[in-house]
């Protein structure tokens, strides 16, 4: 019985050692609990913080999703123009001052518009944009279909192997195999 | 059947051909403004002459913002205009340029000998032109004296622009005095 929980206190544990809170905090109560741990004094550990690169890849990934307004059709994260590279130094340092990549987001929104990202999301006009792709190639599909069901008596008839009706003799050809007999 | 082929043909060419006909219809350059009407962006910006300008103390005055830079022919052209129209309207209206990805060198040697009527500003790392939503110079915005921006121009800006919107806002109060010669037609090319 008490090994069904084990996975959920070791969950909760992971959990815990991961939550961005003072680690003295967090572990003494747990350690007090277990009842194994010695009571002495926890020397402070430097919070998880996400790492420079991490936060890099956030960056990048946001980037990607914005549309450089001088390029055509480039990210601004893989563009090279000063302006891309502009806002993308402006993309890191909202994320370093704690905003969410949906602010930032919305930020370049509020400027640009919708037009700024690069993947609109779906939701009103922009529907069209995510319906119409399928719903043509669904309708090209039909299309074709309806097309072969078209031929394919068409083919039919040409591979049937029943006798076709015989043809009147040509009489130029007639003529001239009556002069090769003679 | 040929009802049917029709149809479908139809449902997928004028789709199509409706989309088309409204991408040609438009710049394709052209970046949709989607601050029409919204308060004007904050900015305190250092000048050409090493003054700071900051955008709340203007406030009770129509303003003019123009991003411009050296590099750009069509800004040139259009400097002409706004200078000229800096003196026309006078106190009335402020006019500020921000220089847009341009080096400070090549704008005080282009700046050397000209008029000079209002001030230029320099934009480090275009925060003011991000904040704006520029893709591109020159682009103009027209605010009121209530810090809203009425209306952006991306393009160079005409003389009957100005007018039609600067004349109505200065007509509120006593008219321009400066006697100074009025906008120069056909500036824009």
């Amino acid at each position: 019985m008490m090994g069904a929980h084990i996975p959920y206190v070791l969950t909760a544990l992971l959990a815990t050692a991961t939550q961005a809170t003072p680690p003295v905090q967090s572990t003494a109560p747990a350690a007090a609990a277990v009842g194994s741990a010695p009571q002495m004094a926890v020397p402070p550990v430097a919070l998880p913080t996400p790492s420079g690169r991490d936060q890099d890849d956030v960056a990048f990934n946001i980037g990607k999703q914005l549309r450089c307004p001088v390029c055509q059709g480039m990210p601004i994260a893989e563009s090279p123009a000063t302006m891309a590279q502009d806002m993308m130094r402006l993309v890191r340092e909202k994320l370093a001052a704690g905003q969410s990549p949906e602010e930032i987001n919305q930020y370049f929104i509020n400027r640009y518009g919708e037009w700024v990202m690069l993947k609109p999301e779906a939701r009103g006009f922009n529907w069209l944009v995510w319906l119409l792709p399928p719903l043509s190639l669904g309708l090209c599909a039909l299309w074709a279909l309806s097309y072969v069901g078209r031929k394919r008596p068409g083919l039919a008839a040409t591979a049937d192997p029943s006798p076709v009706a015989p043809q009147p003799p040509d009489p130029y050809l007639a003529a001239i195999r009556r002069e090769v007999e003679r | 059947m040929r009802w049917r082929s029709a149809l479908l043909g139809a449902l997928v060419v004028v789709p199509l051909l409706v989309v088309l006909a409204l991408g040609f219809g438009q710049d394709p350059h052209a970046v949709p403004s989607v601050l029409q009407g919204r308060a004007a962006p904050h900015f305190a910006l250092q000048s050409l002459a090493g003054t700071t300008i900051d955008l709340d103390t203007l406030r009770g005055k129509p303003v003019v913002i123009n991003f411009w830079a050296t590099w750009c022919y069509p800004c040139k052209a259009e400097h002409d205009l706004l200078q000229d129209a800096a003196m026309h309207y006078g106190d009335k209206v402020q006019f500020l340029g921000v220089i847009y990805q341009d080096r400070e060198t090549n704008v005080r040697q282009y700046m050397h000998g000209r008029p000079d009527h209002y001030p230029q500003l320099f934009d480090p790392g275009s925060r003011v032109a991000i904040d704006y939503g520029v893709a591109g110079v020159p682009e103009s915005y027209l605010i009121t004296a209530q810090g809203t921006i009425a209306y952006k121009h991306a393009g160079v800006l005409t003389p009957q622009l100005l007018h039609q919107y600067l004349d109505a806002w200065t007509a509120q109060g006593s008219q321009p005095t400066d006697a100074a010669k009025p906008l120069r037609e056909g500036t824009a090319p």
